[in-house]
């Protein structure tokens, strides 16, 4: 797992969160109604004087090719994650707090920077 | 026969391709378990052996050419445990989802498996006798299977049960004989080519009992009608019943049964009048009737009070007689008892395959601390360094010199929003309002009856944002409690749980200010106050506070920047003699402060007034806050127990030594320590009113121990405030 660089913790609300336009080169991952984690660093405005913006070093991540990510959730994640893509999603893989970021090709793994290492232990055992 | 072959209890036996264990077995002539009818359908335990080290496994559906080493049972005891040192890889699992889940790959199965494919729905099929064991249905359902390659969890829609059905077994006297086979065990080894010798065949009503040898093989079958068959060997057939126990783990709507498993009548099989009805648990007849005249009149209770059922077959053999017998005595047939996974025996492994302890939570320096060689402990919920490996040493540079201590397991939150401070009001039983812009505050977070179950700092910015920090392993719930209040309150607010993200270093010792300013931090805030600053080209949050009873300073910075703001720490430290300190000096330096640990020297009805905090408690604020009632209406009640300060002139024995005066209980100890600096043992515990009052002196595992003043080292906090 590698430090997840340029990511952005953004808390709103969830009327200015919708209202935001995030330039299109952003990832931005809904993390709850009134928060998005945002990978990228290109400004937008978000109309919230009171929104908390801060950068957030607090991530692991990591790309796996389909058929990897296929062999990673089958045998570590109990739920079914969505079949659309691109999609997200989160919960426990592996038994730790995980986010995943599904494209046609490929998945983003994203894990806590505190169970970095105990995710790549359990995945690699 | 094709030249392979496994080892059994020190002898080979060879096998043929697609050889079950138990077939090859029986061609060696070798009964696993000694006696007992053998059904090759895997409803009986009268194959299981160890095999590869595994016990209980049925070796009539374990194929042959997996195996290594298979060895029997002990007679009449349970196989041993493996050794430690011989603990097997734990079992992989696979998750899989799908519409349909087929049990049983039979012709039945088979069939519906097609017809569910055929109308577009995804179809599992699973056959034990392919190596594919259904253990058990869950909630969901979700059918849990043991294959080869590993344990498969499956999530599916729909289940089709098409496991066919079990053959009786008999129950009469000689059933726990050698040479006794069901009619689907006789075609296997017919088609096997195994000659069973002079065979004698009898049905349900035939059956009297069977006669042996004394190496306990069979000789002979007494019908019912008194005649007697000479034989070597004896096929039963007393009837069948569903194997539908799997189907009875499924919820309601949630299995078909189809085939046999469905057509099949039940066979009630004659009572016997004495003898085993449960040969994996050992029940007789005569145990149930005393049992049954005792009141254990249903099949559950039959169960409980007997155990009957309960073994390894599952009440594969004893279910049909449990029926009979019951209906025998109540004239009236009951229902089967209930089924719940497991149905087969299983491994611990196999049975935590997919499952995780909850893991500790690690620092962005805990690969530093574990290069420095600390011993790491998980407290709180993170991985954390006791000690550098001296304490003593860790403890001295604190309090003589600087050292630094890694402290980002603080829980970290932003809070801000239009309503924050009107929160905030609600939430602490300090006045916010009067915490300027750069300071901060030392607060408690009380429950709704004002009991304390956390603590830590409000500290408000310039921008009208809040910083909260609360324990380590506090800052989730902390999180929860502040989100659902202000939800319900209705407040307009952010909120922002930076625990994980943050990385915080105490930097504390008499020389802290010196090494801080070599790294940058020329304006240090003041006493309780805090900062915006570049320390050693890294951003820094700089708390300056108090917890070691040293000058210290919070460097709060991104989480990534850790090691680098720990090495320039080191390097520039080495000037001043600096040693990172763990948490066993941590927590000694803080009890000579008479700082609380919550959790620790708290309980779990701890009120302010209790542990001496009444202070922190603002009464006079017109805000009513979460607590403030309790608080008001217990202030009222003297206190009963009371956390203070004992100190000794010996140390204390341990945390949690109860204390006495005379044979009175007097409370206990939460925290100790002997204190270097003081030259005595020092301690946080409570103590209870006695009759008189509270006592002065107490006994502590024979050290007369002094009520005193928590605050032991510098009780003016002048060393901190410097």
């Amino acid at each position: 797992m590698e430090q997840l660089d340029d990511v952005l913790r953004v808390v709103s609300t969830p009327e200015a969160l919708a209202a935001t336009d995030f330039p299109d080169d952003l990832l931005v991952l809904p993390l709850a109604p009134d928060e998005r984690m945002v990978v990228g660093m290109t400004p937008f405005v978000l109309p919230d004087p009171h929104a908390i913006v801060v950068r957030d070093a607090g991530w692991s991540a990591r790309w796996f090719d389909s058929a990897d990510a296929d062999s990673l959730l089958t045998t570590h994640c109990p739920w079914e994650p969505p079949s659309e893509r691109p999609s997200f999603a989160q919960g426990m893989v592996a038994g730790l707090p995980v986010k995943l970021w599904q494209t046609e090709e490929r998945t983003l793994v994203i894990v806590p920077h505190v169970f970095a290492t105990e995710f790549a232990e359990r995945v690699d055992r | 026969m094709s030249g392979e072959s496994f080892e059994y209890d020190g002898r080979s036996v060879e096998f043929e391709a697609g050889d079950s264990v138990l077939l090859a077995l029986q061609r060696s002539g070798i009964h696993p378990t000694g006696g007992g009818t053998l059904c090759f359908g895997g409803d009986c335990a009268n194959c299981v052996c160890t095999v590869d080290g595994v016990s209980y496994v049925r070796s009539c559906q374990t194929e042959a050419a997996t195996v290594t080493t298979v060895c029997p049972h002990p007679a009449g005891g349970a196989p041993s445990l493996p050794p430690l040192d011989d603990r097997p890889e734990a079992p992989a699992v696979e998750y899989m989802t799908t519409s349909v889940v087929v049990i049983g790959g039979g012709m039945s199965g088979t069939s519906a498996g097609a017809a569910a494919e055929a109308a577009e729905e995804r179809v599992l099929v699973f056959d034990a006798n392919d190596g594919a064991e259904v253990l058990g249905v869950y909630p969901g359902p979700m059918v849990v299977v043991r294959t080869p390659a590993a344990m498969v969890h499956v999530e599916c829609e729909r289940i089709v049960v098409a496991t066919g059905a079990a053959e009786i077994q008999p129950v009469v006297r000689g059933s726990e004989l050698a040479g006794l086979y069901t009619r689907n065990a006789a075609d296997v080894l017919s088609r096997a080519g195994i000659d069973l010798g002079a065979a004698a065949a009898v049905t349900a009503d035939e059956l009297g009992h069977f006669e042996g040898d004394d190496e306990g093989r069979v000789t002979a079958v007494v019908r019912a009608d008194g005649s007697r068959l000479q034989c070597n060997s004896v096929i039963v057939d007393l009837g069948r019943t569903p194997r539908d126990a799997l189907a009875r783990m499924a919820g309601p709507g949630e299995a078909t049964v189809v085939g046999q498993a469905a057509s099949v009548v039940p066979t009630i099989p004659n009572c016997p009048s004495s003898g085993v009805i449960c040969p994996c648990s050992n029940v007789t007849v005569g145990q149930l009737d005393d049992l049954y005249e005792r009141g254990f009149t249903h099949m559950e209770l039959l169960k409980r009070g007997s155990l009957a059922g309960t073994g390894t077959c599952q009440g594969g053999v004893c279910a049909p007689y449990l029926k009979s017998f019951l209906a025998d005595r109540g004239g009236k047939l009951q229902p089967a008892f209930t089924a719940r996974p497991l149905a087969r025996q299983v491994t611990l492994g196999e049975l935590a395959a997919g499952s995780h302890l909850p893991a500790a939570t690690r620092t962005a320096l805990d690969a530093v601390h574990r290069r420095l060689g600390a011993q790491m402990e998980r407290i709180g919920g993170w991985w954390r360094p006791w000690t550098y490996g001296d304490t003593d040493a860790e403890y001295r540079a604190v309090r003589e010199r600087v050292s630094i201590g890694d402290v980002s397991t603080l829980g970290k939150v932003i809070i801000t929003g239009s309503d924050v401070e009107e929160a905030l009001q609600r939430l602490y039983p300090t006045d916010v309002a009067t915490i300027k812009p750069g300071r901060s505050r030392y607060v408690l977070l009380l429950d709704e009856r004002g009991f304390v179950f956390d603590d830590g700092l409000i500290a408000r910015e310039h921008d009208g944002t809040f910083f909260l920090t609360f324990t380590s392993g506090g800052a989730s719930m902390a999180e929860m409690w502040i989100r659902d209040w202000t939800a319900s309150w209705g407040n307009d607010i952010r909120i922002l749980n930076r625990t994980w993200s943050m990385g915080a270093i105490n930097v504390t010792g008499p020389l802290a200010r010196e090494l801080l300013a070599d790294l940058g931090l020329i304006d240090p805030p003041s006493f309780m106050g805090h900062t915006v600053a570049t320390v050693a080209g890294v951003e820094c949050k700089v708390f300056r506070l108090g917890f070691t009873g040293e000058l210290s300073f919070e460097l709060h910075h991104d989480a990534d920047r850790s090691e680098e703001l720990w090495d320039a720490l080191t390097e520039a430290g080495a000037a001043y003699d600096l040693a990172p300190h763990g948490i066993d000096a941590l927590f000694r330096l803080r009890l000579e402060k008479g700082h609380i640990l919550v959790g620790q020297d708290t309980d779990y009805d701890s009120t302010p007034h209790r542990i001496q905090h009444g202070w922190a408690v603002n009464l006079n604020k017109p805000h009513d806050f979460i607590g403030r009632h309790a608080v008001e209406r217990t202030a009222k009640i003297p206190v009963n127990r009371k956390l203070v300060g004992f100190e000794a002139d010996k140390p204390f024995a341990f945390e949690g030594a109860t204390a006495w005066r005379g044979d009175d209980y007097a409370g206990y100890l939460t925290s100790v320590a002997w204190s270097p600096a003081l030259g005595k043992a020092v301690a946080l515990g409570w103590l209870e009113r006695l009759v008189d009052d509270f006592p002065d002196t107490v006994i502590v595992e024979g050290v007369e121990a002094r009520v005193v003043p928590p605050h032991f080292y510098d009780p003016e906090g002048t060393r901190a405030r410097a």
